[in-house]
């Protein structure tokens, strides 16, 4: 029987029982050593499905659409309601919560710097008082009086 | 003669819909393009197998998703919804990183508060004291109030392994 790396079918051609061409358009993407991640996309795309997309695309994309469906297929295969989606819907409420999360924390941080705005402009009364007191060195001069 | 219209599947697949069609109730005949996009991607035999599966209460719920996914695999035929997935990872990581800052920040003030008490005794001046115990006072329940909630790391497992291809292509 024909196949790839010595001697062995890729995982569509052993799951779908048939001749492994040296052309298979699937084999790079489904080595045998991974028949699982063939057996979901199969699940959900089909191989014929699955064959047409990766042909239609050029064949540096080719491994990533692969792994694209593969993920796509696997959580539909986890999920047969929702599939994707589910972990889509997961992502936006993460995101929802972070921003309320961050908002607050900013608001506090705002808080903590207007404390310590307030704090600052008390202190300087004190500052004003000490340049106060530091003039009782100097002579106490009487102002001149007008003369009446 | 007369009788209902065959659903957007049988219509495309050119069959008759039977009474008990399984596409019918989910893609009616005025809507022919949301199972055009389903059939494309998924094939009409898979998306049969699936509904088939499932209590037909959640079935609706099935088409939607799969009409979505089927969509985006349409406009993005190399990462289809992976690509959103991915694009709200990376947000979910940047948000992480500026709450991370916004908290030490938080940290640093609390900080600076500490040692500037150390520093200028003059402020344990009984009024100004109270003042520098109700700043902490305020800061801690601000601190003790942020809700320990990061805890994003589920966001970051949502690609197995197992799914990885082998490393024939490294």
């Amino acid at each position: 029987m024909s196949s790839i790396n010595g001697g062995r079918r890729c995982a569509a051609c052993k799951y779908l029982r048939r001749r492994c061409s040296e052309d298979c358009i699937l084999a790079p993407y489904f080595h045998p050593s991974n028949p699982h991640r063939f057996a979901c996309v199969h699940k959900i795309f089909g191989a014929s499905n699955i064959a047409r997309m990766l042909q239609h695309l050029p064949v540096h994309k080719r491994a990533q659409a692969a792994d694209a469906m593969a993920w796509e297929a696997y959580w539909r295969v986890q999920d047969p309601v929702y599939g994707s989606n589910a972990i889509i819907a997961h992502l936006q409420h993460e995101i929802s919560k972070a921003q309320n999360e961050l908002q607050m924390t900013r608001a506090q941080i705002a808080i903590i710097q207007n404390f310590q705005h307030q704090q600052h402009n008390q202190i300087q009364p004190n500052q004003q008082l000490q340049a106060f007191w530091a003039l009782e060195d100097e002579p106490f001069v009487l102002p001149d009086l007008p003369h009446l | 003669m007369g009788g209902t219209p065959p659903c957007a599947s049988c219509k495309l697949l050119r069959r008759r819909c039977a009474k008990d069609c399984i596409f019918a109730p989910f893609f009616p005949s005025d809507e022919p393009q949301k199972f055009a996009i389903v059939h494309k991607v998924f094939g009409a035999s898979n998306v049969s197998k699936m509904l088939q599966d499932l209590p037909f209460q959640q079935r609706a719920d099935a088409v939607s998703s799969l009409v979505y996914e089927a969509n985006a695999r349409i406009r993005d035929p190399v990462y289809g919804c992976v690509g959103a997935i991915s694009q709200l990872q990376n947000q979910v990581k940047q948000l992480q990183m500026q709450l991370a800052m916004a908290h030490a920040e938080i940290l640093c003030f609390q900080m600076q508060n500490d040692s500037s008490s150390l520093v200028n005794p003059q402020l344990g001046v009984d009024d100004d004291s109270d003042d520098n115990k109700s700043f902490l006072l305020n800061n801690n329940m601000i601190m003790a109030s942020i809700p320990q909630s990061m805890n994003f790391s589920s966001s970051s497992s949502v690609f197995p392994e197992s799914l990885k291809r082998e490393s024939l292509w490294i």
